[in-house]
């Protein structure tokens, strides 16, 4: 299928998009388009602009800053992979983006537009989640900052307003002790998972401290599971006792691969993949 | 209904300049190539899961149904009608020898990916090329041959 | 020169001299254009004046259509004009697909376009003609069709019941077509058996997602009164026929044009609806018109295949011998019998194929054809194959283990042995040339099935689920008359072939197969140039055109090597036969002195010869200095086709080794081996990439491809996101190994080989995974075995 009509527009300035959206409540903004040209081609999304942002300067800045790992929203997947700063501050972020689809994919893809899009199958939205990031937006009123908890309302909804544009997202860098582990279950390789979970620990295998378990690809957003956290740090991996908690925790949408129940397994047997992932 | 929005570009293609043409807004970059003549780059899925239509963009291998050629304004595009430098005629003689093709659909796709790889210069296993090449569809020669091609450039590169 | 292929067939000479080609795995120079973006597919073809269309399609799986309006849509930018039924139908008659050797079929008249009822998602019923696709889409947009929606018949396993919903009402019920195979008395066998084992199998439906879509573009000269179809099929001659024949033409005035092809395995052998619309539509409008199918298109409107549920009984005395088979397929097929070939053949072969390879006295099979509301079903690679083998070898494994017996001795002792073909299989088709026992041993030969079973005691510690399996095949390759002709079918079974040297010492070929990727260019220059004696690179070949090539079949059910690879020897040995009495004519000397060896006649003894330049040039331009009465013909031709028998069969053996994630459900394909016996092979290469693309077809259906449907016959995954078809990191390595037992129908002795990979390997696979599953108890008896059922099965969810 072919696209149907639409007017383009490239942004020359943040400004210049961020008023045309707010202008034209059909506007979508178009960024790596990873995402939104599938839609347009199969005529599921028929826009009546298109605001292309890609070519305004400076929102794809990746940089240290207070403490937090920033990378702008317009750094494809392979800029941040390939990135210095990344890998000697957060290294398991090019562990997960491997995971994100396919190499000329992630060459276009950008890291803004995967959080904005909120994709509840993606990994870059729990990642978001699990690791209390910031996500900063920009609109009319100027910036503000949505934590990464409060950003996802449900299914491909988010707090983002009209007028506003994710300009970058701030990670906070990991304190001694703390680790990422996560691990997804796929049918093909760079697919959509069944079913996916990070975990942000604080301490060692046999030792932990603080655990927040956030899974994707299971309901309709980045699903955090605290009760289940706390059952872990109190019992171990006892799978019925954790599948039962994850039952009542979280609402599992089944999908044409996988479905809720099977979801709910997976999640629980992820428990105890990625966990075994960390080091003793 | 209103006539087609359209929006004037530039950019090159192997080399050869394209200046200021009328793209239609909708025409994503697959189709606009083809439509000159680079009927190389082949569409299979329109969505970005095939990988029939990777080509190059400044330097980097992009799914061109999924960049819009109004999107592709100002930079410069290779298409497998232009890969055609030594390391290329290499790897083209390597597809040939292990027939790492059979209906030939794939291959532009396929060589784009095999560029990429070979750019960035690493030793892969044969299951890290798998990975590699793991968006490209190819219903033909089940991989297996393309894998084998592909390692043997990689052993040449290195 | 690659490295020699041991060819074991005496008729074709020495290898040991210049020009013997066949038998090497020698490059496919002549492909090299697609590494240089060169192919000529139907889509990269502009002609002036071109316009396109765009199809409206049933949203419904069943609904009536009371009216549709084109008013407002035919005012859209670029719209030339919309059509429905009423006009295509004034073109193009409409069309039936039964057949009238396999006793009574019952399907009715189809049209391009639905008229009063839709009976498909996807069937088209109106067609927008305009300046580019994207306007035909956005037309489409604006067609307002008044549907009422009608209750459909999805179910196949409901299709016959007195509450069905009758699809076609003057038919009665949902039945298609049935038949049944008895021989011997199974009943009986049955009370003698030791051990009877039964198992029931399902099989989704799963479709070809060629990676070049359908496509078409039709071009009518009125000033010629002729139609030139470009397009991407695999059978010209046939197109040529039926494209005549419902639009009323002069079939000689209809010109087939199929260049490269991006794949094809049977999905684009068929008629489609939509294709004898584009044809209607530039005969009305004397226009070239331009169908591409997209991929939404592809999965609802492309052939669909298999589709069965399978039950089948096994009965084997004490030592493993077996006495009775029994099987019973149910099959749907969709709303209508796709034409020409009709959708009873998957059946008819899963009847015809099941226990072939062993000697079973007494056997029984049913089969049964339903109709329904879901996509057509018709041939595609392996027709019917993978059901029968899948259902013969599970019952073989489940018996053996129910007596205790190694799952490869069991086979051994069932086995037709090799010496004692000609034979027939269970069915009574008959059988020859054909080596289960050689194959079975040089599989268990490269498995090492000691350290397979080692490290499944291995990993079982480890908490892992290894499991193997091995089976044997037959493939039916090379058809005869007695597959579609005898039925009625306007189907050639012969191949033509024809060979000329022409003035510039150039040999030129064409032949009536066509290459969709195969190497059938490759193979044929590789006969010619070898049987002629000459270069590789002085023969040129022309395939895929109605007007330019002999008349013949076109290239499926893996007939091209063997059926058009001998016209094509036939016609070589003609020309060279030929070429010799013109130089022993110039020579003035005995044609046996004689030989041809690289683009040069030779003395056998020594002594100057003429090159066949010099003596092309003599013949074309200086034919008075002949001698008077030299036939001097430097063009031969030849056709070939199998004659006495249905079928040439070729036979494989197939192993391999998987491992299940209990946690996950995932299986991993460790290793996997496949022995194929296609007799001679005129590129081992070729033939070893058709069993590895085979194979990973087979590993497709067995474990990922599915066509969802919901109740109501809406296909749920028609993207390639969503439709898993097999990518690069999940599949193995695949070890092929041959055996070689010459068909004794020609004198080049190839059968096909495109066919056993995609037959085998989901037999294999779920022998391997049950095998696997054993060990705790667990059995899978549905493909695609996803993650999901392997969970089921063990219990997890």
């Amino acid at each position: 299928m072919k696209a149907a009509d639409f007017s383009y527009h490239e942004a020359v300035n943040l400004q210049d998009a961020i008023n045309i959206k707010a202008q034209d409540d059909e506007a979508v903004i178009l960024a790596g388009g990873q995402s939104l040209l599938p839609a347009l081609n199969m005529r599921l999304s028929s826009p009546t602009c298109l605001i292309d942002i890609s070519k305004i300067s400076g929102l794809n800045e990746i940089k240290i800053e207070e403490h937090t790992l920033f990378i702008g929203a317009l750094a494809t997947h392979s800029d941040v992979m390939s990135n210095k700063t990344v890998k000697d501050n957060m290294p398991y972020m090019i562990d997960i983006l491997k995971m994100v689809a396919h190499p000329a994919i992630r060459n276009k893809g950008t890291h803004g537009g995967s959080i904005a899009y909120g994709d509840p199958a993606a990994e870059l939205p729990a990642l978001a989640v699990a690791t209390n990031a910031e996500i900063i937006v920009s609109g009319q009123n100027g910036d503000r900052s949505i934590n990464a908890k409060d950003f996802y309302l449900g299914l491909f909804e988010t707090t983002i307003n009209q007028d506003e544009i994710v300009v970058g997202i701030k990670y906070p860098l990991l304190k001694q002790g703390q680790n990422i582990v996560f691990d997804e279950v796929c049918r093909r390789h760079g697919d959509y998972a069944m079913a996916g979970l990070i975990a942000n620990v604080m301490g060692s295998k046999n030792d932990i401290k603080d655990l927040k378990l956030v899974f994707f690809a299971t309901g309709d957003k980045p699903d955090v599971a605290d009760k289940t956290a706390e059952l872990y740090l109190d019992n171990g991996y006892d799978y019925d006792k954790l599948k039962n908690s994850l039952s009542s925790e979280i609402d599992f949408a089944g999908d044409l691969n996988s479905s809720s129940e099977m979801k709910l397994h997976l999640a629980t047997v992820l428990i105890k993949k990625v966990l075994s992932k960390l080091e003793i | 209904m209103a006539a087609n929005n359209s929006v004037n570009i530039s950019f090159t293609v192997n080399g050869e300049r394209f200046n200021n043409i009328n793209v239609p807004s909708r025409q994503h970059l697959a189709d606009y190539l083809r439509s000159q003549g680079f009927t190389g780059t082949h569409l299979g899925c329109e969505q970005g899961a095939c990988g029939a239509c990777t080509i190059e963009m400044d330097g980097k291998a992009v799914r061109s149904c999924l960049v819009l050629a109004s999107q592709a304004n100002g930079t410069n595009l290779k298409t497998v009608e232009g890969f055609d430098d030594e390391m290329m005629e290499k790897v083209k003689q390597n597809f040939l020898k292990h027939n790492a093709f059979q209906c030939g659909f794939c291959s532009p796709g396929m060589l784009m990916t095999t560029k990429e790889i070979l750019l960035n210069k690493k030793k892969l296993t044969r299951d890290e090329i798998r990975s590699e090449i793991s968006g490209n569809y190819c219903r033909c020669t089940g991989y297996q041959s393309i894998v084998d091609a592909i390692e043997e450039c990689i052993n040449e590169i290195n | 020169m690659d490295d020699i292929k041991v060819n074991q067939n005496p008729k074709l000479g020495s290898l040991d001299r210049p020009n013997s080609y066949i038998g090497r795995s020698l490059p496919r120079e002549n492909a090299k254009k697609h590494l240089d973006g060169g192919g000529q597919f139907v889509d990269d073809l502009t002609l002036p004046r071109m316009v396109h269309v765009a199809f409206l399609r049933s949203p419904f799986a069943h609904a009536e259509i009371k009216s549709i309006n084109t008013n407002d849509a035919k005012k859209s930018d670029g719209v030339i004009d919309i059509f429905t039924a009423k006009e295509i139908d004034e073109v193009c008659k409409p069309w039936i697909g039964t057949l009238g050797h396999l006793g009574e079929m019952r399907s009715p008249e189809q049209t391009p376009l639905a008229k009063k009822i839709a009976r498909w998602q996807g069937e088209p019923v109106a067609v927008v003609i305009a300046d580019s696709r994207a306007q035909a889409e956005d037309a489409l947009e604006l067609i307002e069709v008044d549907w009422v929606e009608k209750e459909a018949q999805v179910n196949m396993e409901t299709a016959l019941d007195s509450n069905a919903v009758i699809i076609h009402p003057e038919l009665g019920n949902n039945l298609f077509w049935t038949r049944t195979v008895n021989q011997g008395d199974v009943e009986k066998a049955f009370k003698e058996a030791d051990a009877i084992v039964e198992t029931t199998l399902d099989f989704a439906r799963h479709t070809g997602v060629t990676l070049e879509s359908r496509g078409i573009v039709a071009d009518w000269n009125k000033a010629e009164n002729k139609m030139t179809i470009y397009h991407n099929g695999q059978a010209p001659h046939m197109m040529q026929h039926i494209i005549a024949k419902h639009l009323d033409l002069n079939e000689g005035l209809v010109r087939i044009v199929s260049r490269d092809v991006g794949g094809s395995f049977g999905i684009k052998v068929h008629v489609y609806p939509d294709e004898m619309a584009v044809t209607a539509i530039s005969k009305k409008i004397g226009r070239p018109v331009k169908f591409i199918a997209d991929r939404l298109e592809s999965f609802t409107t492309d052939i669909h295949a298999r589709c069965h549920k399978i039950s089948g009984k096994l009965g084997v005395d004490k030592n493993g011998k077996i006495l009775a088979m029994e099987i019973d397929d149910l099959s749907g097929i969709g709303p209508f019998s796709m034409y020409p070939r009709t959708s009873a053949i998957e059946t008819n072969q899963v009847l015809n194929l099941s226990g072939a390879p062993y000697v079973i006295p007494n056997y029984k099979a049913v089969g049964t054809v339903v109709f329904q509301n879901k996509t057509p079903m018709c041939q595609y690679r392996a027709v019917g194959h993978p059901i029968a083998v899948a259902i013969t070898e599970a019952l073989i494994d489940k018996a053996a283990y129910k007596i205790n017996m190694d799952i490869d001795k069991i086979r051994k002792i069932n086995f037709i042995p090799d010496n004692a073909y000609p034979n027939k299989c269970p069915s009574g088709v008959p059988l020859e040339d054909l080596s289960h026992e050689a194959s079975m041993d040089k599989l268990l030969e490269i498995m090492d099935i000691k350290e397979i079973e080692a490290q499944k005691e291995e990993d079982l510690k480890k908490g892992v689920l290894t499991g193997h399996g091995v089976i044997s095949m037959c493939e039916v390759t090379n058809p005869s008359p007695l597959f579609y002709g005898v039925g009625g079918a306007h189907i050639s079974s012969q191949d033509g072939a024809s060979i000329r040297l022409e003035g510039s010492g150039a040999i030129h070929l064409s032949s009536s197969i066509t290459e969709q990727g195969q190497g059938t260019e490759a193979i044929m220059k590789q006969i010619a140039a070898d049987q002629l004696g000459v270069e590789m690179e002085s023969v040129r070949v022309t395939l895929g055109d109605t007007d330019a090539t002999p008349y013949g079949g076109g290239t499926w059910a893996s007939r091209g090597a063997g059926i058009g690879g001998e016209a094509v020897l036939k016609a070589a040995r003609k020309l060279k036969d030929n070429i010799l009495n013109i130089a022993a004519a110039i020579m003035q000397t005995d044609k046996d002195t004689l030989d041809i060896e690289d683009n040069n006649v030779i003395r056998k003894n020594g002594g100057e010869g003429i090159s066949l330049k010099k003596l092309a040039e003599t013949v074309y331009y200086r034919g008075h200095e002949l001698p008077k009465g030299t036939n001097a013909e430097l063009l031969a031709t030849a056709s070939f086709l199998i004659e006495g028998i249905p079928f040439v069969f070729t036979n494989s053996a197939m192993g391999c080794q998987v491992s299940i994630d209990q946690d996950t459900g995932i299986i991993k394909i460790n290793k996997f081996w496949a022995v194929e016996d296609c007799g001679t092979q005129i590129n081992p290469k070729l033939v070893e990439e058709q069993i590895r693309g085979g194979v990973i077809q087979g590993i497709g259906g067995a474990l990922f491809e599915e066509c969802v449907y919901d109740d109501q016959g809406n296909m749920q995954n028609a993207t390639m996101a969503d439709y898993l078809v097999p990518m690069a990191y999940e599949m193995p390595d695949i070890i092929v190994d041959h055996v070689t037992t010459n068909s004794g129908r020609s004198i080049i002795g190839a059968k096909g080989a495109g066919e056993a990979g995609t037959g085998g390997a989901p037999a294999v696979i779920m022998n391997a995974i049950n095998n696997a599953l054993k060990q705790v108890n667990a059995e899978v008896v549905s493909q695609p075995i996803t993650p999901e059922k392997i969970l089921k099965a063990l219990g997890k969810i």
